[in-house]
């Protein structure tokens, strides 16, 4: 670490409207550091992060960068001295190319170039991202998630940055893509590049960071070495209280008579046709990697996305839905992985997001109550820890984890009796994920069914009961809570087959 | 509803809500404009008086009636009815041909007709005018609502009515004796001397706002106007979404269709495309009217208040502008700055909203 910071922010303050995001925050990071940067949602990461960036320019405070004082007006002014943003949102563009879109910019490149001397161009920085063994001239829509998160960094270090930010960039990746942008990191740092890695994941922040600063309510902590701490003493920091165990506690839980038999179900982009049971009372985790095809198989259970054939056998009648109406109607609950795209209407009130799915049991003859509508949302929002005065205002102006509750609380309205939820935490803070584990629970407990389907190997080995194991579109196995260990599962979802021929434990580790 | 609930939960007064919710930018432009219009107001001879006031809303009744139609179709996400017009043409000339038509004279043939007679040959044009304009609306709604983008079916299904309207037709004139059943409904006044079509104009804004505030389909028309995908994943999916509203927006069409045949005893497919309006052409004016409003073309934000509002306002404007010896070149140019003036205060104004997180 250099005796004087690469960069450094001093005394930070940024409001919007009446809301105070930063207020006298303070942030440096050295040559060649890794520092990570968390916080809950809400608690100014963000902000932060677009100041750096140049994109936020309404800021008080100093800002230091290679010790002279600085202030960008526009992106393109920070990338110009080295700075870089990997946002969370992807911004490829999908009809080019892998090597077009790492040259998007144009810099460097000869006016007139072929799609060969692109490729040749594109390679070594592929190679730079752990992407060595894919063709540059491949389209990107054909490449995963995960790895156009890794083509976008490539395209920022084609440009050598001296800083980079990673804005929680693992937080749509399963767990290969999400080793490979560890791994990415680490070269960048052997290399002297400095960076900011913004993450919700504690295990990710520890394997990676040097130090970690803390944010809260938009003041920052001094920044601490990551060997000095431990994920709980971390946690406490971010919430500025002490947080129990994360995950609520698990007993055997007694199965007599599926409430749900999924019986050949066949959906779109799984091998072959799968069954399974569902039992009242119980968390059943869908154990699988990003392309493993459990999300797929929760959307066809809940009639969101297109099935070749198959039976769900539900109280006494086999049926396929084809529509998400078919499966709410029958008290079936599905709660898709990406809130902002069907989970919530973001420019609508929360109450109005709270009571859509169960509109007829609020209103008589096509009129809607008022009254029961209040008196319905009021009590879904106290269930899930969402201010009751803020039902009218619009669903978009809440913090990821709060949009989840709202996402996940609407369907208490139904009163279903199964619930299908599909990474139940994806971008949701500390706080709000234990309440959100604490909430699966109860309704389990309360003798509701509840699926879940996570690529978060912390989550998916202690919150639910039973996993079914998936890899790549195939239905691997089934594990008991005696035997839900994290090496058990990785195995399962990352190399059943001992293609690899390297322990899977080593990975885990 | 939710509205007001909203306003009551801080303690602001509307000034300081007005300052913590706008742009300055936002603030000053509107300010501007209302200052034009309130000076425009005062110093043009004649503006303010009953009978200007009359004229006015008058003036909006057929464009905002046939507006606050295709609001719905805006608000439920589905972006506008390219077609408006030419159901109404399709819609007029059906009206006028069976109000002239031979079998649907039910009065004696000598002597003036009994109001029975009139009132059964306006009410056989008229139910059969709605349901040619319900089949029209149904048949855009149906491919609107299995994907079919709304620009490309509405255009298309412009070109299938004026064809069948303007063949139907002979591309002719057709009009009809007075007296006829649709009178009232045209130029007569019910109550003191307000005409029944302003009257009408008011009982439509009414019911519009109230279902779409306290109605579960009101309700469904925002939510899967807001977001497709989550209004189908909580079981209201858009196909019967866009046909209901096609059908609410290509019924009004017809309504107003009526109501102007009524006016001028005659029909002809061109009445809604040269010789309606300030802006001559009707399809665009209804888009206006939407779009000053305030509504959201994303869908999901808006009202047929704010519709019927602002087709008082743009009818303000254009009798201004009358009243001040503008040629019609100038007025059409006025319209088109409120769209564009409308959009950009609105992009500024949800931006604003949407800045907090």
């Amino acid at each position: 670490m250099a005796d004087q910071p690469l960069l450094r922010l001093t005394d930070i303050s940024r409001h919007y409207g009446a809301i105070q995001a930063l207020r006298g925050a303070n942030f440096e990071i050295g040559r060649g550091e890794v520092m990570g940067l968390v916080g809950e949602n809400g608690a100014g990461k963000s902000t932060m992060v677009k100041i750096i960036g140049g994109f936020d320019t309404g800021f008080s405070g100093e800002y230091f960068y290679d010790g002279e004082v600085r202030h960008f007006h526009s992106p393109t002014a920070a990338e110009q001295v080295g700075i870089a943003i990997a946002q969370q949102e992807l911004s490829l563009i999908p009809t080019m190319s892998v090597a077009e879109n790492i040259f998007l910019a144009g810099d460097g490149v000869p006016q007139i170039a072929s799609r060969k001397t692109l490729a040749k161009m594109a390679k070594p920085f592929l190679e730079e991202v752990g992407l060595g063994h894919i063709d540059p001239l491949r389209s990107t829509t054909r490449l995963s998630v995960g790895e156009q998160h890794l083509v976008e960094v490539a395209r920022l270090i084609a440009h050598n940055p001296q800083v980079l930010i990673l804005d929680e960039p693992t937080a749509a990746l399963g767990e290969t893509d999400s080793i490979r942008i560890l791994d990415m990191v680490s070269r960048l740092k052997e290399s002297g590049k400095s960076v900011i890695y913004v993450s919700h994941r504690m295990d990710e922040i520890f394997k990676i960071c040097d130090r970690i600063t803390v944010l809260r309510d938009g003041e920052s902590q001094a920044p601490r070495a990551a060997a000095d701490m431990d994920v709980n003493s971390l946690v406490e920091m971010m919430l500025g209280f002490e947080l129990g165990d994360m995950y609520p506690a698990r007993t055997p839980v007694p199965r007599d008579e599926p409430v749900l038999k999924v019986r050949e179900l066949w959906p779109d982009g799984i091998i072959e046709p799968i069954s399974f049971d569902v039992y009242p009372g119980e968390i059943l985790g869908l154990a699988g990697q990003l392309g493993s095809g459990t999300s797929e198989i929760l959307g066809a259970m809940a009639g969101s996305t297109k099935t070749r054939g198959g039976k769900l056998h539900y109280k006494g009648e086999a049926f396929l839905p084809t529509r998400p109406k078919d499966t709410i109607r029958r008290g079936i609950a599905y709660c898709s992985e990406d809130r902002k795209h069907d989970g919530l209407f973001l420019g609508r009130p929360i109450m109005e997001n709270l009571s859509a799915p169960s509109l007829e049991t609020i209103s008589s003859n096509g009129f809607l109550s008022g009254a029961k509508e209040l008196s319905s949302t009021t009590e879904n929002a106290v269930k899930f820890t969402v201010d009751p005065k803020r039902l009218p205002q619009e669903a978009g102006v809440l913090s990821g984890g709060n949009q989840q509750k709202v996402a996940l609380g609407k369907w208490l309205s139904i009163s279903p009796d199964v619930i299908l939820v599909n990474e139940p935490t994806r971008g949701v803070d500390v706080g709000a994920r234990a309440e959100i584990y604490q909430i699966l629970r109860d309704l389990a407990d309360q003798g509701a069914a509840i699926v879940v389907a996570s690529t978060d190997i912390q989550e998916i080995t202690n919150l639910p009961d039973r996993i079914v194991s998936f890899y790549r579109g195939v239905q691997i196995g089934e594990l008991q809570l005696d035997e839900m260990t994290s090496a058990n599962i990785l195995e399962q979802i990352t190399d059943p087959f001992h293609e690899a021929g390297i322990a899977v434990s080593e990975k885990a580790s | 509803m939710t509205d007001t609930a909203l306003n009551t939960r801080d303690n602001l007064s509307l000034i300081q809500r007005i300052r913590r919710d706008y742009s300055p930018l936002v603030i000053v432009m509107v300010g501007i404009f209302l200052l034009v219009f309130v000076a425009g107001a005062v110093f043009t001879d004649d503006f303010l008086t009953w009978f200007n006031v009359k004229t006015i809303i008058r003036d909006a009744a057929l464009v905002g009636i046939m507006a606050i139609g295709l609001t719905f179709v805006t608000l439920s996400g589905n972006f506008f009815l390219l077609s408006m017009k030419e159901i109404a043409a399709l819609s007029i000339i059906c009206f006028a041909t069976l109000m002239s038509a031979d079998w649907n004279q039910w009065g004696p043939v000598e002597g003036d007709p009994t109001t029975w007679s009139l009132t059964m040959t306006f009410l056989v044009a008229f139910v059969a005018t709605m349901v040619i304009a319900t089949v029209a609306g149904a048949l855009q709604g149906a491919l609107i609502g299995l994907g079919g983008n709304p620009i490309v079916v509405t255009l298309g299904a412009a070109g299938l009515f004026f064809g069948i309207g303007s063949w139907w037709s002979d591309n002719l004139v057709v009009s009809y004796r007075r007296p006829h059943g649709a009178e009232w409904l045209g130029t007569g006044s019910f109550i003191g001397d307000i005409p029944n079509i302003t009257v009408a104009f008011i009982i439509i804004a009414v019911v519009a706002e109230l279902t779409l505030r306290h109605t579960t389909f009101g309700r469904q028309v925002y939510l899967v106007g807001a977001n497709r995908a989550a209004g189908r994943a909580t079981g209201h999916e858009n196909f019967g979404m866009a046909i209901k509203c096609c059908i609410i927006a290509s019924v009004c069409a017809a309504f107003v269709a009526v109501a102007f045949s009524g006016q001028v005893s005659s029909a002809h497919v061109n009445y809604f495309s040269s010789e309606f309006g300030s802006s001559g052409d009707m399809t665009i004016m209804v888009i206006a009217i939407v779009m000053v409003g305030g509504n959201s073309i994303m869908g999901g934000y808006g009202s047929t208040l704010r519709t019927s509002l602002g087709a008082i306002f743009i009818s303000s404007i254009d009798n201004m502008m009358v009243l001040n010896g503008f040629n019609s070149g100038a007025r059409v140019l006025a319209v088109g700055l409120m769209i564009v003036f409308s959009i950009i205060v609105f992009a500024l104004v949800r931006r604003g909203s949407r800045a907090v997180e």
